[in-house]
């Protein structure tokens, strides 16, 4: 055995007090600045809405470190935000698995993530495991928020009110003469938890205001179909005065490209979440004028702050920001600041706490005001947008907020 | 439904028959020259609809022309592809776990290539066909573009199987999908059959997704759903038999249109009538690949002569 010389034992201590000093400052900047942790597709199908939420979550973070960060009163200072991404290749078991490292190796005080339901639900079970606050802001089925879990929150509103706010839509155009009362009503739906929160909330707000609607066609089809012939037999053989669909994007190109060709017309149609989508319009041309949707944020709102934060987004990531992705993602991201400031600590379950009584009263999503309902999840009325020619898009409901009168019945071309 | 209705359908379940036809066959005859199960496949269906769209936004060309070109350009592809990496796979009268590990991972690379260079938007292509179509009467209504679709899918098959009976090259395929070591005896060579096979099912990929970019949106992941269903086919079709592949996904569309609006007599308390729901359409695949594979493996072309058999 070699015996150490003087000069060895003290290159060891060296070492070891270099590696010390190094833990120690890692440890003091760790303590200096809240960790949040973000689990969000960057690659694979969904990378398109997963980089959208990204960039918001980061425009929050951006906004709120520029102005000194979150005040943490047990600290008795400001303390800057610290984001740990990561990219979970649209894989719900590599989504899972990273939501638990942010939350058990990283520490992170809370974790933002989980777009879409399929992500989301793969994440919702390491919160309460982690006894970490977790917040979606992509994910809005009930098959997340209605399993009582104390530590999952999200900032969209739920799916079921998509059905809930076009059936208040198409109630309202028949109140106001444009629809005749009894439509008849044809709706095909993804075989998803998606497409049933979607058929419930409609035919939940149909048995409380009977005589204006009756389901003529209640039918399910399954993601990535190729051929919707049949089930639109049944839709054309049932007469249907409004054709209501909910899909995704793929989904709703097919069919509705199948729609038209089968020479179909209905008096108002809708694809659910889906309508205003540049790819579809680009796709289908002006055979996607008219069709309504459902959608958590439009960039057409008339709030101060809604268009403050499309200038801002636009100036951080050089472009417009097109669709609804980004806003909940953004709002979700300053919510939690507000809930971290009014726990004065960086106690999780502190947090949780506060996340369930705070309130964002500038938010930019319908509404102006985002809050946490007892089971988690935010509600907050959606917009419906309609498409118009030549590529516009109006929200038509609520009045409050809209920026152009509806078509209804749409014209027969 | 009325007769006339039922008529439609049956129409739509033969175009989309010959969209399947044309998205099968190229590994249909890939598995049967060499016994690769090409799950590539789906990347190079994918590859022809970029290819189209590529032609059609930057230099303004039909999908059709774009769909012609994709065969020489996806034939000298596949003849890379083969040169660079199949060809190093071991001989085999059966399909080997490297070769289906091979192609899976080169499917992967495609796909990953294809978010890198277009990003996952989905894409479409829009000509003044795409949405119109013939209408017969108030009930029947035959899209245009799928129309085109099954003329040219048909013409193809046409074309392979001219190729098949009447060419060096067929002969070749044929001798070494009946037996490769009788076929090397007789002066066959199996290494350049192999590549030109290998080109030749990559063309039909390419301009299969080339077609099929006409009728659905895409993106890199494209071409997943139609996998499945170009296993089914040649399943049905006995694997090896290009005639087999028509019939194949004439039952396989016809089945997958029908099963939701035949209904189905039901005695519980007297006679009922069962529709099966559409999101159980894609049972229907996965049933028929295991009836097929317990009653009739060699296909259902084993059913009839053997004239119908090409290969």
């Amino acid at each position: 055995m070699r015996i150490l010389s003087l000069r060895d034992h003290f290159g060891r201590a060296l070492m070891f007090g270099v590696v010390f000093l190094i833990l120690c400052m890692a440890s003091a900047a760790a303590q200096d600045t809240i960790t949040i942790g973000v689990v969000l597709p960057t690659t694979g199908s969904e990378s398109k809405p997963g980089l959208y939420q990204k960039e918001g979550i980061e425009l929050a973070i951006k906004q709120i470190n520029d102005a000194g960060g979150i005040m943490v009163k047990s600290k008795g200072k400001k303390l800057k935000v610290n984001e740990i991404f990561y990219d979970d290749s649209t894989d719900s078991k590599k989504s899972a698995s990273l939501a638990e490292r942010a939350m058990s190796a990283d520490n992170a005080v809370a974790v933002i993530g989980g777009y879409s339901t399929v992500l989301g639900i793969a994440e919702s079970v390491m919160a309460d495991r982690y006894k970490t606050p977790w917040i979606t802001t992509g994910a809005g089925a009930t098959a997340i928020f209605g399993k009582g879990y104390q530590y999952a929150f999200g900032s969209l509103s739920p799916v079921a009110l998509i059905g809930t706010t076009s059936a208040e839509f198409l109630g309202a155009m028949i109140d106001q003469g444009k629809l005749k009362k009894g439509l008849k009503i044809a709706m095909v739906v993804e075989n998803t938890d998606h497409g049933t929160d979607y058929v419930t909330g409609f035919t939940d707000w149909s048995n409380k205001h009977p005589g204006y609607f009756q389901i003529a066609v209640n039918e399910k089809f399954e993601l990535g179909a190729t051929d919707f012939s049949s089930i639109l037999q049944k839709v054309k053989n049932s007469h249907a005065d409004v054709f209501l669909s909910d899909a995704h994007l793929p989904d709703y190109i097919t069919m509705h490209r199948q729609y038209l060709q089968n020479g179909l017309h209905h008096q108002m149609i809708s694809y659910g979440a889906r309508g205003p989508e540049a790819a579809a319009r680009q796709a289908l041309g002006a055979g996607t004028d008219y069709i309504f949707a459902g959608i958590w944020w439009s960039n057409k709102l008339p709030y101060p702050q809604a268009k403050k934060f499309a200038t801002d987004y636009k100036a951080f990531t050089g472009h417009d920001v097109d669709s609804w992705y980004a806003a909940p993602a953004y709002d979700g991201m300053r919510i939690l600041a507000k809930a971290i400031e009014t726990a004065g600590s960086l106690d999780k379950t502190a947090i949780r706490d506060a996340l369930k009584k705070v309130e964002l009263k500038d938010s930019v999503l319908p509404g102006q005001v985002l809050k946490f309902s007892a089971n988690g999840q935010a509600e907050y009325p959606f917009v419906i947008t309609q498409n118009k020619p030549d590529n516009k898009v109006d929200i038509v409901f609520p009045k409050d907020a809209a920026t152009g009168d509806p078509v209804a019945p749409i014209p027969n071309k | 439904m009325t007769a006339i209705e039922y008529l439609d359908l049956l129409l739509k379940a033969l175009l989309l028959a010959g969209v399947y036809a044309a998205m099968a066959v190229g590994m249909t005859v890939v598995y049967g020259v060499m016994k690769i199960v090409n799950l590539a496949h789906a990347g190079f269906l994918m590859l022809g609809a970029y290819f189209a769209l590529e032609m059609f936004q930057r230099f303004h060309l039909d999908p059709i022309w774009g769909a012609i070109l994709a065969i020489p350009a996806f034939f000298l592809f596949g003849m890379i592809v083969h040169w660079t990496l199949v060809r190093w796979l071991p001989k085999s009268d059966t399909p080997t776990l490297a070769s289906l590990l091979l192609m899976f991972g080169f499917w992967l690379v495609l796909q990953n290539m294809g978010y890198l260079f277009w990003g996952n938007e989905d894409q479409s292509i829009l000509t003044p066909l795409t949405l119109s179509a013939v209408h017969i009467g108030e009930s029947i209504s035959i899209p245009k573009v799928n129309l085109v679709v099954f003329a040219a899918a048909a013409v193809c098959m046409v074309v392979l199987q001219v190729i098949f009976n009447k060419t060096w090259f067929g002969r070749s395929m044929r001798a070494e999908i009946q037996n490769p070591y009788a076929a090397k005896i007789v002066g066959v060579d199996d290494e350049r059959t192999s590549r030109l096979t290998f080109g030749l099912g990559t063309a039909f990929a390419g301009f299969a997704g080339a077609l099929l970019g006409m009728l659905y949106s895409f993106s890199p992941d494209f071409g997943r759903p139609f996998l499945l269903r170009s296993f089914v086919i040649i399943v049905l079709g006995g694997l090896e038999s290009v005639s087999g592949v028509a019939l194949g996904a004439i039952v396989l569309a016809v089945l997958e249109t029908f099963s939701t609006t035949i209904p189905f007599p039901w005695y519980h308390h007297g006679w009922n009538y069962y529709y099966l729901p559409p999101s159980y359409q894609p049972v229907i695949p996965f049933a028929l690949l295991v009836v097929v594979l317990l009653l009739l493996p060699k296909g259902l072309a084993s059913l009839f002569s053997r004239r119908w058999k090409v290969a």
